[in-house]
């Protein structure tokens, strides 16, 4: 009988054992990599400058940041629109800019943060490309190394003056001495390095023209076709970036020294280098905004296509149009309103071509439809327009001492009578009546594309603001700038110092 | 042979005993659980030797001698019971199942150990306790009823995550939900669904299949599970058959549900009254407030409409979004067993619509459990388990991060204007571009019309899963056995969205349908090696030492497609659309790898000791720093085994008291996937350029989160354990805690927008410490009555005691935009952040608030630059960030008061639950008090109108979003939490055996119950344990927009073939 159990004994042992050598084998099987998980569907950082395909594609990346409709897509151009007088806010949505609009937006609103955030994401994916390129040399050529650099560089420049027109005091109020904001310019990805103080806005300003100056040197003279001419910077999106950029900060002889490169002295006007994508005005205003959005007066403007579209309530066309937009805001067309202004005729081709009137609930809504493209909303964004170029230099010819006001008026009729060829504006004899007849000028010609604000904060002139209220919003109150998000004071302190 | 001896002696007392006879008793003995005769039962007369055994049919004669006057039964598994025989000469009894021997055992990390054995700290609720209830998941049927775990369910949506926290919240950024093990796999607990419904896994599992929930709370029990314990483990383990005849049984209920504390709102004219009062207020301080066009001649905006009768357009729309809704569940079992081989069979269906219309939940469920002693060394087991889970919802705006949903019906119900009609005469709906139809208001309602979204949109997510546990036990010599167990889990998730194009969100797409496919593979292998042997009856010892692998894989993909073709006819994803774009792709892998071992020796059953190590490797921490060990121990003394001590006086009275210590360390490795890399997405460039961007930060550096926890217990039981008593201290200290940390978002660090990108890193500790207590009690026992109460009750305090020196407060928001939350050192996690207020100015009618140098400063909308002023007039900054620290979130006591009555046939179960200690933001109040068009809670009513008049509602400004919190969080929002509720009332009826033996059936109970029967508390949301942020450890504690509780009314019947 014991015999018989030590049998059944050795038998299930060797039943065992023969059972687990299977169960080692697959244990064993599981190794030293069982535990290594790499992902799939996104690229390690370590291949990222590995062919010139990548590289390529990193400098796509920058521009697909930028145009995020978080900022220059979408939510920055239409802040800079609803703060004044030419909206009315429809909705009373308080995530599609009813804070901005009424002038009451504290630094605890999201979308606000949210807009921050996208611009120096942005400047750091410029951070980390340019010093992934200074790390990577020789993977595609200096010719080709120096043009991604430069692009990046202009990049750079774009988010931080757009960021700075909104979260700082203007220049010309103290000549840059008031506080700006904190001046990234080291790629980050780890944990360190969250304390920065804010730099002077004279000091954003001097990195802008930096970096523009030297993406000047670096860009193209063309990026070839012109869906990419219209859509990657070359040369003359520099130039024309930096005569925004020097109308900002008075310097009008700058202004006409940048655009002296991309203008003719007299009409008509149009760009002077051969060898550069060649710029000029639309014959009709209206085929700038239409598809496919690459005529030559769009010198930057940021592509959608439906596998890239600007995502839910950051959509151009959704705020200001209706169909399958919400018409957020319409026209204030009454009061100070652009609309209701008597210059702005009824048959100049921005009102009739670039406005409509809809009636709903029983109610007639008049608003912009530069942005017509029904979802998913695929109209470009537009950043800098050759229109743009010639009313800077136009205001710079006005402003300047001894500058050519002859010159100045004929640059402002060339955009007027584009649109209106039988409107005169009269005798405008002073510099002071042609800033005037420019700034409202500015306000017909641009109108949605984010330019009112910055028009006034450039000019140091009170918010006429419709949604806070009759009463204008001076250059010394809070809700002049936007506070700076709550999100960065609570990680970064110091924002506030500098 | 052992049978024969003991009827042997049986025979041997009844012929001493036969002597005196004087009466002979007959009776059955059944199991009182389905009404089947008990063979086998020992039968003893009380006070007198003698007695018998029942026969194979239940049936026992036995001769009872004068002076005995009771009989006492007692079978192995069943509670012993003693019987008064009266005069009567027959004596019928039903032994019940005795829930005693079973929670005697403690399932813990690779098996089981007895309760009186158990150093560590556990809770146990049994399989019936849960099955009477209108429940989706298990899990809250578990309500109330362990000391320690706190079950909450965010709201009255079907088959929704519950939030479950074991002694405390565990982690900041991790999971603080428990490991959940279902019969040996580690089962997942994050809502399955990518739209709008809820799809909570742990609904795939049949309540009705559930044998026992054994929850470990303290270290020593959970650092078997060491990597993934630190929130505690839920052992989940399914039924067995048991040896004998098939049995049939059959549970039913049907069940009626109602949404309960809905809050107050104006009616139509109210509505046109407050409003246009407002607008008129406005419209003095800013003209440009709403277009001159949206006012008449009087200034007024709202104006009435009128039905075809000519009575006002008065629209009830609650009646809109909410009705009463029906649900039934029904579940067959078939088990039993020879000597080898046992079976457990079980078909599931439940019916279920939640008072949410088009809320509906659906399972379908099958099981079979085996076990099979193939040889005396080899015992085979496998469970095998399908279900099919159906979730359809509408946007109810409740599912995690939806409260400011533009189309959640929560919100819209309340908000939407009362004087405009849902239909048009026609029956047509009545609405305009997107919203609902003004009807005469010249200022527009831009809500959306629910009905129409409940009619046309659609949302689902269901669930296929398979669930397969193969398991083998090989006794390779006396007490020393291996045993192998490979569980796989496949499920197949497929989420259905359609959003009409006419109103909500598909309007701006033109009808948009996404489709979204998750496969998801979870194996787990687990071979262990027992040693488990008693040395001359004294020395108990037993060695364990494993492995255990996991690995899951998760592949997602989907898509979105844009603008119908035909907008009337398509409402689906395979209809024609005009785009198609790429959603929901993603693939996820991680894997686990441990190995273990763990020793306990007990001394006579007096002195307990044990130990346990284990070596964690988890694929998502960062290379070189995957590895993490882990262990515990505990020690225990039963005094109640002394022989000093059951010779005192006291030993009488004391039947059972241990004491007992335990200590360990264990890890969350709920991190994900992939977190060391750096890694830049994919992306297009307009139409046609790819484009590659910087899209992640991760961290080299990452490594285990682990929380230490030491606990000391008691466990005390008198007269027999007729009153017990367990009570532990705890103390969880978690370090290393893996935070998100936030970084500046200046710094430009992806992925979140909001909070400006973050990077996960092991900064921060925290504590949870506390007490909990469970009595347990049979005050009256007789043989018609009984009651039976549990009392559990918990104390907890919550610190946050370090962060990363960087950051000074995390903030958590609310759907992404409210940030009322804030977790910083030296609070409890996810405490409320908010700006102080004092009332309302009785001057002028304006909000005071607190700003943060303590000053008060009132706020007059469309005010301008005078907008915010202290209360002499001079201008003040705005308080907007002037957010302070409110109170605590996390209940700091809460427990249980279960009582079971019975009578007779009839038995009564009150289930109490209590929680309190707590704040809440009822963000939702700021919406019912906003200034907008949106309506109001009749609250308004109580708003400040003329000088000199004291109250808490501000003087109403058309467009004011600040006064009342919508703009920021504010204190006036926040309540207290405290409350009890009556959580489930059954009364049960057992239909007597001889009426039911006639149809051939064993047993039938009928029973009738309330759930959510009544909750006492001075919350005025619409229920204190309301979660809007779901499981969120950073926002708990906010009602924010969130559809109620409902209260349920079951009847339902048990069978026993």
């Amino acid at each position: 009988m014991k015999i018989f159990h030590i049998k059944t004994y050795k038998l299930k042992i060797v039943t065992v054992a023969i059972l687990t050598i299977p169960l080692i084998g697959s244990l064993s099987s599981c190794k030293k990599d069982f535990l290594v998980a790499e992902p799939e569907l996104t690229l390690p950082e370590g291949e990222a400058f590995a062919n010139p395909t990548r590289i390529l594609a990193q400098v796509n990346g920058l521009y697909f940041s930028i145009k995020s409709g978080a900022f220059l897509g979408g939510r920055y151009l239409i802040y800079n629109d609803i703060r004044a007088e030419e909206f009315s806010n429809r909705t009373s949505n308080g995530v599609t800019g009813l804070t901005v609009y009424q002038g009451t937006n504290v630094a605890s609103d999201t979308y606000i943060a949210r807009l921050w955030s996208q611009g120096y994401i942005t400047i750091n994916r410029v951070n980390l490309f340019l010093k992934g390129m200074a790390d990577h040399p020789g993977v595609v050529t200096q010719a080709v190394n120096d043009n991604y650099v430069a692009e990046a560089k202009f990049l750079r420049a774009l988010s931080y003056f757009s960021l700075i027109q909104i979260f700082a005091k203007p220049y010309l109020l103290d000549n840059g001495a008031s506080r700006g904001m904190p001046l990234r310019l080291l790629p980050e990805s780890n944990l360190q390095n969250n304390g920065l103080k804010s730099s002077s806005v004279a000091a954003i300003y001097a990195q802008i023209l930096k970096d523009l100056n030297e993406a000047e040197t670096g860009l193209p003279n063309t990026q070839g076709d012109a869906l990419t001419n219209t859509t990657r910077a070359h040369k003359n999106t520099a130039i024309a970036l930096k005569t925004r950029v020097y109308l900002a900060m008075g310097k009008y002889d700058k202004v006409i020294e940048e655009g002296n490169k991309l203008v003719t002295q007299t009409a008509p006007f149009i760009t002077v280098d051969a060898a550069r994508v060649g710029h000029a005005l639309q014959a009709n205003i209206v085929n700038v905004f239409a598809a496919p959005y690459t005529t030559s007066e769009s010198i930057l403007s940021f592509p959608f296509a439906d596998t890239n579209i600007p995502n839910t309530q950051n959509q151009l066309g959704y705020y200001f149009n209706v169909g399958n937009g919400n018409l957020e805001y319409s026209l204030n067309i009454t009061g100070a309103g652009i609309y209701a202004d008597p210059s702005w005729t009824a048959t100049d081709a921005r009102k009739t071509g670039l406005t409509a009137t809809s009636s709903f609930s029983g109610r007639t809504y008049t608003y912009p439809t530069k942005f017509k493209g029904i979802s998913p909303f695929l109209d470009a964004a537009p950043v800098i327009r050759y229109a743009e170029v010639l009313l800077n230099l136009a205001e710079a010819e006005a402003l300047n001492p001894g500058g050519n006001l002859v010159r100045s008026r004929a640059l402002l009729d060339a955009v007027r009578k584009r649109s209106d060829p039988t409107y005169d504006f009269g005798v405008l004899a002073t510099s002071a009546e042609l800033l005037a007849a420019i700034l409202k000028e500015r306000r017909i010609e641009f109108l949605t594309e984010g330019m009112r604000y910055n028009d006034l904060a450039r000019r140091v002139a009170p918010i006429p603001s419709f949604g806070a209220g009759s009463v204008s919003i001076p250059v010394t109150d809070p809700r002049y700038t936007f506070p700076i998000p709550l999100q960065e004071t609570n990680t970064n302190p110091e924002v506030n110092n500098m | 042979m052992k049978k024969l001896v003991q009827s042997l002696f049986i025979l041997l007392f009844i012929a001493t005993s036969a002597i005196a006879q004087e009466r002979t008793i007959t009776g059955t003995v059944t199991d009182d659980s389905d009404g089947r005769p008990l063979p086998g039962v020992t039968i003893r007369l009380k006070g007198a030797k003698g007695g018998t055994q029942s026969a194979a049919d239940g049936r026992f004669t036995l001769k009872v001698p004068s002076g005995v006057n009771a009989l006492e039964f007692s079978y192995l598994g069943y509670v012993s019971q003693s019987k008064n025989i009266g005069t009567s000469n027959v004596v019928n009894i039903a032994l019940e199942s005795d829930s005693k021997a079973l929670t005697e055992v403690v399932v813990t990390g690779y098996g089981t150990t007895k309760k009186k054995d158990f150093t560590g700290s556990a809770a146990t609720i049994k399989g019936d306790d849960l099955k009477d209830r209108p429940v989706q998941s298990f899990v809250q049927g578990m309500t109330g009823q362990a000391a320690g775990v706190s079950i909450i369910q965010p709201n009255g949506l079907l088959n929704n995550p519950p939030v479950i926290r074991v002694r405390g919240v565990s982690s900041i950024s991790l999971s603080s939900f428990p490991l959940v093990i279902v019969d040996g796999i580690p089962f997942p607990t994050t809502d399955a669904s990518a739209n709008s419904t809820t799809n909570n896994p742990l609904g795939d599992i049949n309540p009705n299949d559930i044998e026992s929930i054994d929850i470990l709370k303290d270290a020593a029990s959970t650092a078997l599970y060491g990597s993934r314990a630190a929130a505690g483990v839920l052992v989940i383990t399914t039924k067995k058959g048991k040896k004998g005849d098939a049995r049939v049984g059959y549970d039913g209920w049907f069940g009626v549900n109602n949404a309960v504390r809905l809050p107050e709102l104006l009616n139509a004219q109210q509505y046109m009254d407050v409003k246009n009062a407002a607008l008129k207020n406005a419209v003095a301080l800013n003209p440009n407030v709403v277009p001159a066009s949206q006012r008449d001649a009087n200034g007024n905006g709202f104006l009435p409409s009128y039905n075809a009768d000519g009575s006002l357009v008065d629209t009830k729309w609650y009646d809109e979004v909410y009705r009463t809704a029906y649900s039934q569940n029904h579940s067959v079992t078939v088990s039993g067993g020879t000597d080898k081989t046992t079976y457990y069979m079980s078909g599931g269906l439940s019916d279920q619509n939640g008072f949410l219309k088009k809320n509906t939940f659906k399972r379908y469920s099958g099981r079979v459990n085996l076990t099979h002693q193939a040889t005396d060394w080899l015992k085979l087991n496998l469970n095998m388990n399908y279900n099919n889970s159906l979730n359809e919802s509408p946007n109810s705006g409740s599912a995690p991060g939806a409260a400011f949903n533009s189309s959640g019906l929560g919100r819209i119900v309340v908000a939407i204007a009362p004087n405009v009609a849902p239909r048009n005469p026609d029956g047509s709906y009545n609405m305009t571009v997107n919203s609902v139809g003004n009807g005469a208001n010249l200022v527009p309602s831009n809500w959306a019309h629910p009905t129409v979204l409940i009619d046309k949109d659609k949302n689902s997510s269901e669930t296929n899963r398979f669930l397969a546990n193969l398991g083998a036990d090989f006794k390779l010599a006396e007490g020393l056995n291996f045993r192998t167990n490979y569980s796989w889990d496949r499920s197949n998730v497929e989420n259905v969205r359609f959003l009409n194009p006419f109103q909500g969100d598909g309007v701006t797409p033109g009808g948009r349908a996404t489709n979204q496919n998750t496969r998801r593979n979870n194996w787990n292998w687990i071979n262990t090696l027992q040693y488990n042997k008693s040395f001359d009856g004294v020395h108990n010892l037993n060695v364990t030492v494993g492995s255990d692998v996991q690995k899951t894989r998760a592949e997602n993909w989907g898509s979105t497609r844009d603008k119908l073709g035909d907008p009337t006819f398509f409402d689906q994803f395979q209809g024609t659309y005009v785009s198609n774009i790429p959603s929901g792709n993603s693939i996820d892998q991680v894997s686990f790898e441990a190995y273990l071992a763990s020793v306990s020796y007990n001394y006579n059953g007096k002195y307990f000791i044990s130990g346990n190590f284990r070596r964690d490797g988890n694929s998502g921490l960062a290379a070189g720093r995957k590895w993490g060990n882990f262990g515990g121990g505990s020690v225990g003394w039963s005094i109640s085994q002394e022989d000093f001590f059951k010779n005192s006086s006291l030993g009488n009275t004391v039947n059972n008291l241990r004491l007992r210590a335990s200590f360990g360390k264990v890890g969350n490795g709920n991190v994900g996937a992939y977190n060391e890399y750096t890694t830049y997405s994919p992306a297009i460039y307009g139409a046609t350029p790819f484009a590659w961007y910087y899209n992640k930060a991760g961290n080299k550096d990452l490594t285990w989160e682990t929380s230490t926890q030491t606990d000391i217990g008691i466990n005390l039981g008198l007269w027999n354990d007729r009153l017990t008593l367990e009570a532990d201290y705890f103390y969880k200290n978690i370090n290393n805690l893996i935070l998100d940390v936030p970084q500046a978002p200046s710094k430009g660090i992806p992925e979140d927008l909001i909070a400006g990108g973050s990077i996960l890193a092991n900064v921060g500790s925290m504590y949870n410490k506390g007490f909990e207590f469970g009595i347990g009690g049979l005050p009256v026992k007789t043989d018609k009555f009984s009651w039976k109460v549990n009392l559990n009750f918990t104390f907890l305090k919550n610190k946050v005691t370090e962060l990363d020196p960087t950051v000074k407060q995390l903030i958590g928001t609310t759907g992404g935009l409210e940030s009322a939350s804030i977790t910083k050192v030296g609070e409890p996690i996810g405490s409320i952040y908010a700006v102080r207020t004092k009332g309302v100015n009785p001057e002028n009618g304006r909000r005071i608030f607190i700003n943060a140098a303590g000053r008060e400063v009132q706020y007059l909308h469309q005010g301008g630059v005078n907008a915010w002023t202290y209360l002499d007039g001079t201008v003040a900054p705005s308080v907007a960030g002037d957010a302070q620290v409110i109170g605590g979130t996390l209940p700091k006591w809460y427990g249980g008061f279960n009582n079971t009555f019975t009578y007779g046939n009839f038995d009564l179960n009150l289930m109490f639950t209590f929680s309190g200690g707590n704040y809440i933001y009822n963000g939702s109040r700021a919406g019912l008090l906003d200034q907008r068009f949106w309506n109001n809670s009749t609250e308004i009513l109580k708003a400040w109108t003329t000088p000199g008049q004291s109250t808490n509602i501000p003087r109403t400004v058309y467009s004011d979003n600040v006064s009342n919190g919508s703009s920021f969080a504010i204190s006036d929002n926040v309540e207290k939490g405290d409350f009890l509720r009556l959580q489930t009332a059954t009364l049960g009826y057992k239909l007597p055996k001889t009426l039911v033996s006639r149809a051939g059936i064993n047993s039938l109970r009928l029973y009738a119950s309330v759930n959510n029967a009544f909750l006492i508390t001075n919350y005025s949301g619409v229920d204190p344990e309301i979660s809007t942020n779901g499981n969120s450890t950073l926002s708990s504690g906010v009602e924010r927009n969130t559809i109620p509780q409902g209260r349920a009314f079951t009847f339902g019947l048990s069978i026993g073939l």
